[in-house]
């Protein structure tokens, strides 16, 4: 495999031109040569450079699963589905008002919350969905801002720019809210930082979505605008399984549509993903099978282990034991997940050998070929 | 630029070629000029402009070369000697209507067609010879020799215009209408011009009819008696001599510029009484006699002229029709590759030729020397980027187009016309033009890729013309856009004057040639009055015309127009003061690191930028950089400030 770092020429040769890109937003924002522009990344003009941090830190690249891990999480890449746990339970917000704006058990958005009421940050970094209903970058800096972004919006959207346009100077201590694609672009530039522009060292707080995955902004949206008003959606929402559809909430009403024909807008590059739960943030949040109105909560590290403790402390979160059986769905899902992407990207370059950007053990990569999986795959 | 009003008969004056060619406009009396700009021919109507009013005489750049000659030749059927002027681009644009002229003739006084070609294609899109539409059409032609011919042949065309009643050419080059030489003066006649249409003055009919070229046949017959005429006329012309021995070895047969190459390679390799020379200033019609008497001083003929062998054609034709008696010349020339035909003449090519011919020994200097020579000048000069000028709209017009190309991601491509920023087909525009052709042919095309929607065709087309362009030719191109649902974008560059041939006024202007106020006649209502979307943007505001740009680009039909206005950089100049200081950080600039690599200089690249490898820094060339703060927008790391002068 080659580990090489190039530059934003091969990005567009090996990723973006091959529509693998994830859109994470790693390699734009503070970058003159590279646009986001309805739902693809451009290129305005060639760099010219051989090795770029647009390419070392895109997740779609040479990516050294068990460096990272051991990096950020103190132990090699975990095999299991689910990643690295250092506990897991399911949560809801006690503050009815987050709850009613949110996408479930609004979590997130307490948390969020929190971690800017205690100091632990000052800015938090999310995606919110904006008047025209496309997601968008926030970096909010109040409590206002952060439940402005309560709720998912299903594109996939490049929120990393935002990241990379925190001058360089800045003391802002960070929060962020990423998909799993995006955790691993975020963990990459973690662990090199660039000396042009913000290190990250002043990011306090990752919180990761579970993702099956995300849908084009281009594609989809011309989908909504063609069969809904777009005016009067306040929700979109994929319930857990076994209900197999995408909702669009307007006010009172509800427009339901089947996931399968959902399913044809989904970004081609989410086939080739290993993660389902973000596995490099500090905490990972999604749905719960069956419950409605929860989340499940699957803590990573000592800060994410903190926060929940002060969260706790501060009756913040409703929490309760997530029941065994959703625990194991949830993993079977996850395995899932991995080992069907690992089984496509095979597909895909017609060599056991070859796993694209995905540098894994031997061992891992052995077993994962041989996992049986199911088509598909929930949501 | 020269006075040529300059009242000194029998004086000895410095012009270029094109202020003796307004010279010889004035001492032929003529009473109107007309023109569109275009190098190498622009000087003629701007000096004569100069004097319009003191001589009482009427100068106006006309909207297009058609326009220009039509109106020109009115100004003869009123009664007025009338001179028109263009380069040969221009001569194609006025072919319909020279096929029509030529029948019906012109009216009293002479008209005269100027047309300067540009061999080489200094400043041109093509090097088109314009000798051959004079037998083509049947018009009269002659070329000067020198600086004084081109003065000189001025009033002797107008009189042989007038006698036969139909318009002539004057044809020149760029290395006789720029370079500079002595010429005698002549006497400045005062006319008092009088305009009145005589509506039944034709000579060619039997009876009183309106100016027309109908019948064509029968006309057609006349112009070939009147050309026959001419013939006569020419045979004795004081622009046509031989010089050198009575039994040359070797006859040269040349015009124009080949005249004093010739003088200077048989002089060269001191063959003055080996080599004759028959220099011919009236080309066509063709003085046959003479010509045949030449031919038969040598066995050997040697054509030299630059660019097509249009002699050498009509000359080895007659020659075919001799009866066989006569003496057979070999013919040597370029169907015997001893010249080119295409660019421009050289001393060297002339010599070439020669000893091609004749075994003449001719040791030139040698290569090395040659390098020297030519090493010699870049000492002092500057190797520089061919590129718009600092401060100039256009760059940041195009770095607006790119990137809305780009962001847009459907391959959008521009198709270009003729002015300074066809440099956009290389990185002063950011290499977007993909298409270049002549004046108007940008939107022509954009008309035609615009139509193929429905084969498959999915890539943005923008047309990028200038304002004096939009004026000249492309309103019908938006019109048929229109009228057929074409689907492309139309960008005008306004910045409000003729940049590339020297600022010459135009409609959108607001000013003539004269000088006099004008109507500015505004492109936007032309363009809204046709159906056209407008949007109107300052290229300086890069954002805000990118976003225009992306939203023309995205409209999902018809033709669009974006009016990207501002003041071209070395108009502004010279009416106000720099706007701005500009400043750089060396502290923020990122230099060749990952984040920036030296966008501002190795992409964007306005002279006024320099690249400091020591440094590793940029850095403003304060002498060159113009102030304008468009770079300060481009650079990423905001290294680049622009400070208001108050
Ligand atoms: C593309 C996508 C796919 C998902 N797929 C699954 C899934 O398969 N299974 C599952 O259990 N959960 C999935 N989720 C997570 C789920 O939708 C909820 O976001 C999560 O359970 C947190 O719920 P909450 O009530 O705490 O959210 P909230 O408190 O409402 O907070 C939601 C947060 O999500 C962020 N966000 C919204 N849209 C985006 C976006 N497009 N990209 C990145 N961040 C965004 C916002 O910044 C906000 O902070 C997905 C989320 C996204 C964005
Ligand atoms: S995956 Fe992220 S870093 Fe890679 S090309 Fe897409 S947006 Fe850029
Ligand atoms: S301000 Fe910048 S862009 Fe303008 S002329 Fe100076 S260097 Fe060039």
């Amino acid at each position: 495999m080659v580990t090489k770092t190039k530059g934003m020429g091969e990005l567009f040769k090996e990723v973006i031109n091959k529509g693998l890109c994830t859109l994470c937003g790693a390699c734009i924002g503070d970058c003159p040569y590279t646009v986001f522009y309805r739902g693809k990344i451009r290129m305005l003009d060639f760099c010219n450079r051989e090795e770029g941090h647009c390419y070392e830190y895109c997740p779609r690249t040479h990516t050294d699963l068990d460096e990272i891990s051991n990096k950020l999480l103190g132990v090699p890449f975990s095999g299991a589905g689910i990643g690295t746990v250092k506990d897991v339970f399911m949560a809801r917000s006690r503050d009815s008002k987050v709850r009613s704006k949110a996408q479930y058990g609004g979590t997130v958005t307490t948390l969020l919350l929190l971690a800017l009421e205690n100091g632990l940050i000052n800015a938090a970094i999310t995606t919110k969905t904006s008047d025209e209903k496309l997601p968008e970058s926030c970096v909010a800096h109040s409590a206002a801002e952060v439940m402005e972004s309560a709720g998912s919006s299903y594109m996939a959207y490049p929120v990393l720019e935002a990241v990379n346009r925190i001058p360089k100077e800045s003391k802002d201590r960070l929060g962020i809210v990423v998909t799993p694609c995006q955790a691993v672009a975020l963990a990459k530039m973690r662990l090199n930082p660039p000396t042009q522009r913000n290190s990250l060292d002043n990011l306090r707080l990752s919180i990761g979505l579970f993702c099956t995955w995300a849908l084009d902004y281009g594609r989809f949206y011309e989908f909504l605008k063609n069969n809904v008003d777009l005016a009067k959606v306040n929700k979109f929402d994929i319930p857990p399984p076994p209900a197999n559809k995408f909702d669009v909430y307007m006010g009172q009403e509800i427009k339901s549509f089947p996931l399968d024909e959902v399913r044809n807008y989904r970004m081609a590059t989410c086939a080739y993903c290993l993660d389902m739960t973000a596995e490099f943030t500090d905490i990972s949040v999604g749905s719960v099978e069956g419950v409605e109105g929860w989340n499940t909560v699957i803590v990573r590290t000592q800060r994410g282990m903190d926060i929940i403790a002060d969260a706790k402390k501060m009756g913040r979160l409703d929490i309760k034991d997530l029941p065994d059986q959703s625990l194991t769905h949830l993993k079977e899902a996850a395995l899932n997940k991995r080992a069907r992407a690992v089984q496509e990207i095979v597909k895909k370059t017609g060599d056991k050998n070859e796993l694209m950007y995905i540098d894994i053990s031997d061992n891992l990569k052995q077993k994962l070929l041989g996992q049986r999986v199911t088509v598909q795959g929930g949501h | 630029m020269s006075n040529i009003d300059i009242d000194a008969p029998g004086s000895n004056q410095l012009f270029i070629g094109n202020e003796a060619m307004a010279r010889g406009a004035l001492e032929a009396g003529v009473g109107w000029a007309s023109a569109y700009p275009g190098t190498p021919s622009s000087e003629i109507l701007s000096s004569l402009a100069e004097v319009a009013k003191k001589r009482d005489i009427y100068v106006e750049w006309s909207v297009n070369e058609k326009v220009a000659i039509e109106a020109g030749a009115a100004a003869s059927f009123a009664g007025l000697r009338s001179l028109v002027a263009m380069k040969m681009n221009g001569l194609n644009v006025v072919i319909d209507f020279l096929s029509t002229i030529i029948l019906s003739g012109i009216g009293k006084k002479g008209l005269v067609l100027m047309v300067g070609d540009d061999p080489a294609a200094h400043s041109s899109s093509n090097e088109t010879d314009s000798r051959p539409v004079s037998k083509w059409l049947d018009i009269p032609l002659v070329e000067p020799g020198d600086f004084q011919e081109a003065k000189d042949m001025m009033p002797y065309l107008y009189d042989i215009s007038e006698e036969f009643g139909t318009i002539c050419i004057l044809r020149s080059v760029t290395r006789v209408a720029h370079a500079r030489g002595n010429i005698r003066l002549g006497e400045i006649p005062k006319v008092v011009h009088k305009a009145r249409f005589e509506q039944y003055y034709d000579p060619a009919a039997p009876m009183p009819t309106p100016i027309m070229c109908i019948p064509s046949s029968f006309r057609h017959m006349f112009q070939h008696v009147r050309i026959d005429k001419i013939r006569e006329k020419f045979e004795t012309s004081p622009y046509n001599k031989y010089v050198g021995p009575e039994k040359p070895d070797l006859l040269i047969v040349t015009a124009g510029s080949g005249w004093l190459y010739s003088q200077d390679a048989v002089n060269a390799l001191k063959a003055e009484d080996r080599i004759g020379i028959l220099k011919l200033g009236t080309l066509w019609p063709l003085p046959e006699k003479l010509v045949k008497s030449c031919l038969s001083k040598a066995d050997k003929v040697l054509f030299i002229e630059e660019t097509d062998p249009f002699l050498e054609g009509v000359i080895m034709e007659f020659a075919a029709g001799f009866s066989p008696e006569s003496k057979r010349n070999l013919f040597y020339g370029n169907h015997t590759r001893h010249l080119n035909s295409f660019g421009e003449l050289t001393p060297d090519a002339v010599i070439k030729a020669i000893t091609g011919v004749l075994d003449i020994k001719y040791q030139p200097r040698d290569a090395e020397y040659m390098k020297k020579v030519e090493s010699v000048p870049q000492q002092y000069v500057m190797d520089r980027l061919l590129t718009f000028c600092p401060g100039c709209p256009h760059r940041a017009s195009f770095w607006a187009i790119k990137d809305a190309l780009a962001m847009d991601g459907r391959h959008g491509f521009v198709t270009g016309d003729i002015g300074c920023y066809t440099m956009a087909l290389g990185p002063a525009g950011f290499f977007q033009t993909r298409t270049h052709q002549c004046m108007g042919a940008g939107a022509g095309l954009a008309n035609g890729f615009g139509q193929l929607r429905r084969f498959g065709f999915d890539q943005p087309v923008v047309s990028v013309v200038g304002d004096s362009t939009f004026y000249h030719s492309i309103i019908p191109a938006l019109v048929n856009g229109v009228h057929n649902h074409s689907d492309f974008t139309l960008v005008i560059l306004d910045n409000g004057a003729t940049a590339m041939t020297g600022f010459q006024p135009h409609p959108g202007t607001g000013l003539t040639a004269m000088g006099e106020p004008a109507q500015q006649i505004s492109m936007e209502n032309i363009c809204r009055a046709i159906g056209a979307r407008v949007e109107v943007c300052d290229p300086f505001d890069l954002k805000n015309t990118t976003r225009t740009m992306l939203d023309l680009i995205e409209q999902k039909e018809g033709a669009r127009v974006a009016i990207m206005r501002r003041t071209c950089e070395l108009v502004r100049q010279k009416k106000e003061e720099k706007p701005y200081k500009m400043k750089i950080d060396p502290e923020k600039c990122l230099g060749e690191d990952c984040g920036c690599n030296r966008l501002c200089t190795r992409v964007f690249r306005c002279p006024g930028l320099i690249w400091d490898p020591v440094a590793g820094k940029t850095k403003i060339d304060e002498v060159i950089c113009n102030e304008c703060g468009v770079c300060a927008d481009i650079c990423p790391e905001g290294a680049i400030t622009k400070e208001a002068v108050a």
